[in-house]
């Protein structure tokens, strides 16, 4: 029994469900921040201390909203595929190791890295079909564009992730996290910079944010999106990118691990993963504000012509090099 | 509860500029707001592309015929509770377009209307303080025209 209701702190509470969630309203309220600062503006002010509050009054509004489905649109997946999408998101959240361990104990398998990577790829696709199922043109084009954006990027992705996987000799995250005592970023920089290029695209982030441009297609695949809906969008959006940078720091940065002072360990690696989270939150935006929205056309030739070839070139470079990198590892 | 409802309703005003034939001087003035110089986000104001995601509604210009049906239509998609702050003398009652063949003379015509922010344009700084008087009646929680 006592083991039982430690497992359900953990997924609920912490480091699961309600710790993911703070956390990336915290990130939330960050980006916004320093979008503004770089913007030479304030960014949120009064909601709460230096606005920290903002993404729970914009997401507590939302909720208290009314409902509206619109009657063109398909009921049940317009219902059902937000809720989904977060859910899927946050699962796939849950296979990281987080202060050491993963969210659920023991949970982590060979192969979890193709694993999670495969659920991200289904919450897309889940936000590609609450796009669809609103019957509105701005919504089908937001949708399409995520699905074509999203299908191209994965590819690179997938690679690029394949180069930390080969240096540490396995496909376990936990594992690559651990075998790095040099982050990988200084042993294999040519892939920490791609994977971060590429990330930005699977982030739907300037500059390749083409699937919510506003001046084109109003709200995207959220055009529909009302009330308690559009909040899960919102959130699997925010998820989204907080779990994208935990992808990084897990791959490229030495996951949770780092300097253990005194005290308990977990409590330390809790500290440098949520640290080093931020530290790749902050260089996703300041790219996200240095750069302007490209065209569609050139976010997808840029994606088959630039970053596949490149992709495999970093992954030839990185089993190339291997020998002299393996007695830095361990 | 609803105490929530209501605290979070007045820190994420989320708005939708119409232009329902204005001579695009207050159009400025509104965009203008979301400038380093004015920069309502401080307060959570968030401009929204859908009418779907707003609250409030910014409406500018006198109305003209054609537009009236496309301000409602607009109107009606956006979900409970929501405001609608009419910006300029043409939108408060038809400003130098008054009496105009094709113009309704103001957005009450159409839809109800919370707040009037007259001027030809009215300064940022008065349409800012025209958003904090309706955030002061949201307080006492007046959805639209009750
Ligand atoms: S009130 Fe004046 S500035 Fe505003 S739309 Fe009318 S004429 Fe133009």
């Amino acid at each position: 029994m006592v083991v039982d209701l430690w497992f359900v702190f953990r997924v609920l509470v912490f480091p699961g469900f309600t710790f993911i969630f703070f956390f990336t309203m915290f990130c939330d309220w960050m980006e916004r921040k320093i979008e503004a600062r770089m913007q030479n503006r304030v960014g949120p002010a009064f909601t709460g201390p230096a606005g920290i509050l903002q993404p729970f009054a914009d997401i507590i509004k939302l909720l208290s909203k009314e409902d509206i489905i619109p009657s063109g649109a398909k009921r049940n997946v317009f219902r059902l595929a937000p809720i989904l999408a977060f859910s899927f998101v946050v699962f796939a959240f849950s296979f990281l190791p987080i202060d050491g361990s993963a969210v659920i104990p023991n949970s982590s398998f060979a192969g979890d890295l193709i694993f999670v990577m495969a659920l991200i790829t289904i919450a897309n696709f889940f936000l590609f079909l609450s796009g669809w199922a609103s019957s509105n043109p701005y919504g089908d084009i937001g949708a399409t564009r995520v699905l074509t954006q999203f299908l191209g990027y994965d590819i690179p992705l997938t690679l690029l992730a394949l180069a930390p996987a080969f240096i540490a000799g396995s496909l376990t995250i936990s594992v690559i996290a651990a075998n790095q005592y040099l982050p990988f970023a200084i042993l294999a920089p040519w892939a920490f910079v791609l994977f971060i290029v590429t990330l930005q695209a699977e982030l739907e982030k300037d500059p390749f944010d083409i699937p919510h441009a506003e001046s084109e297609v109003i709200g995207g695949l959220e055009t529909e999106f009302g009330g308690g809906k559009l909040a899960f969008l919102r959130l699997t959006r925010d998820v989204q990118i907080v779990f994208g940078a935990a992808l990084v720091v897990e791959l490229f940065l030495g996951g949770p691990y780092g300097p253990v002072f005194f005290g308990l360990p977990e409590l330390w690696y809790f500290l440098w993963f949520v640290l080093k989270i931020l530290a790749v939150v902050l260089i996703t935006e300041y790219v996200t504000c240095l750069f302007a929205r490209l065209r569609i056309d050139q976010v997808l030739s840029g994606n088959w012509k630039v970053l596949l070839p490149l992709s495999v070139l970093s992954l030839a470079l990185t089993v190339a090099v291997a020998t002299w990198i393996y007695p830095l590892v361990m | 509860m609803s105490k929530l409802a209501t605290w979070a309703r007045l820190k994420s005003p989320w708005v939708l500029h119409f232009n329902s034939g204005a001579c695009n001087g207050c159009d400025i003035e509104v965009i203008a707001l979301l400038t380093p110089r004015y920069d309502v986000e401080r307060f959570g104001i968030k401009l929204e592309g859908s009418p779907r995601h707003a609250d409030v509604l910014l409406t500018t210009g006198s109305v003209t015929k054609q537009c009236a049906e496309r301000l409602k239509r607009i109107y009606e998609q956006m979900p409970e509770p929501k405001f609608v702050v009419a910006i300029g003398a043409c939108a408060c009652s038809g400003g130098v377009f008054k009496g105009n063949y094709n113009v309704l003379d103001g957005v009450d015509k159409v839809i109800p209307v919370n707040v009037y922010i007259p001027g030809c344009p009215p300064k940022p700084e008065a349409i800012i303080d025209g958003v904090v008087k309706l955030l002061n009646s949201v307080k006492e929680a007046k959805p639209n025209g009750k």
